[in-house]
């Protein structure tokens, strides 16, 4: 009997210094990953959109299934545009999430990858942001995201067509949840309200 | 066993990856580029030095029949640490390792070395034994993430070496490739060894830890036998 409970004792002894070696360390770094997580987006938010001199966060639908953020970017004449996470389930491996920046007139501006798991190397390229840059800036939201091999017109990198049609479908599904929310955001393209 | 020769058996004679053949998840999966292979050999190597430091430490208090648990417990721990800290800190290295840190807990080489090392010498060996294997790891990583970047990607480092023209071998990124290139090292340590051997007049064998026989990490069933 003496035994087993010494060995609990001893055991449970390392768990309990474990335990709060972490929450030591936890309470370290929490701060630091706060703010490497919002620098991280506020780069994301800066290079999808167009030049901008104040940032508007807007929530809709807070506290709900579908709560969805948006950026809007506001230029001297008003608003420039938006940008938005999205996501999409039909990577190669898990979630891929974009930030996605619409301009004024909801062409997309500019995309980010902000986290995946696609394949080092080849998926995984699709990250690099002059290749985003060169494949889906300037093109019209809404529909015809395709990669080649569908039809489309977007074929980044050779080997990694399913993650092409996920960052297709993420962005048709970002242009999507947009263009429903568009009137009750701060703008872009809101329409006048008497 | 001198210090000096605890610390350098790993880099080379008893290197985990080329000779022991330990740690081969992580091997195979990150080494897509040097930069990847260098990352996660460091973060490897940190948990490894602090796992034998704590371990060899809390060798006379470790009761041996919860010794498994209570390593996972403390290996664990310094991995949650380690994932932490470089979230907060290098955000961009932790998001290009993403899952693999998380997963250095299972590395077999930490638990090897905890079992097979720290567990039954003192601190100062300890430590030497976790920095050799764990640097040795680390060059191991390096050298395969070199050569399958080169290869797959042209590049060094992020660097474009091998020009425009060259056609990239896309399998070397690939998992096949890291079959291909570990392979096809293993193969090259086994000769020059082999040929040291015949240069020294010796016959040529694998490391002794190599031989099943030998291996402490095999004798767990064996020492659960005879308690």
């Amino acid at each position: 009997m003496k035994e087993p409970v010494n060995l609990a004792l001893r055991l449970g002894l390392i768990c309990a210094v474990a335990a709060l070696a972490l929450t030591q360390v936890d309470a370290f770094t929490r701060e630091p990953i706060a703010l490497a997580e919002a620098r991280a987006q506020r780069e994301a938010v800066a290079a999808v959109l167009p030049p901008f001199t104040e940032l508007v966060a807007d929530t809709l639908r807070p506290g709900e299934a579908d709560q969805a953020l948006y950026f809007t970017g506001m230029g001297p004449d008003g608003p420039v545009g938006t940008a938005l996470v999205t996501a999409s389930g039909l990577g190669y491996s898990g979630l891929i999430e974009l930030m996605l920046g619409l301009d004024a007139e909801g062409n997309v501006n500019g995309v980010r990858v902000l986290r995946h798991a696609e394949t080092p190397g080849l998926g995984a390229n699709y990250a690099a942001p002059e290749l985003l840059d060169r494949f889906y800036k300037g093109r019209p939201g809404g529909g015809e995201w395709k990669v080649t091999k569908d039809g489309g017109p977007v074929d980044a990198v050779t080997g990694a067509t399913v993650t092409g049609r996920a960052i297709c479908d993420a962005i048709d599904r970002g242009w999507d949840r947009w263009s429903r929310d568009r009137d009750r955001l701060g703008a872009p393209g809101k329409k006048e309200t008497p | 066993m001198t210090a000096t020769a605890v610390f350098f058996r790993g880099l080379w004679k008893e290197n985990p990856i080329f000779r022991l053949l330990l740690g081969l998840c992580p091997t195979l999966a990150v080494t897509t580029s040097v930069v990847n292979g260098l990352g996660m050999g460091l973060a490897s190597t940190f948990v490894l030095l602090c796992s034998n430091t704590m371990i060899s430490l809390l060798r006379g208090f470790i009761p041996r029949k919860v010794r498994i648990p209570a390593y996972i417990v403390v290996i664990a721990s310094f991995v949650t640490i380690v994932d932490l800290v470089m979230h907060g800190f290098f955000f961009e290295l932790h998001r290009s390792l993403g899952l693999f840190i998380p997963l250095i807990v299972v590395n077999c080489i930490i638990l090897g070395r905890a079992e097979a090392f720290a567990s039954r010498n003192p601190l100062r060996l300890s430590v030497l034994d976790g920095l050799g294997m764990g640097l040795g790891f680390t060059a191991g990583l390096a050298i395969l993430g070199g050569v399958r970047e080169l290869l797959g990607s042209g590049s060094l480092l992020g660097i474009p070496v091998l020009g425009a023209d060259y056609p990239p071998a896309l399998v070397m990124i690939l998992p096949p490739g890291a079959f291909l290139t570990l392979g096809l090292l293993l193969a090259g340590m086994n000769k020059l060894e082999q040929r040291r051997a015949i240069r020294a007049g010796e016959a040529y064998a694998p490391p002794r830890e190599m031989d099943c026989g030998n291996c402490v990490l095999c004798n767990l069933g064996e020492n659960l036998r005879s308690e």
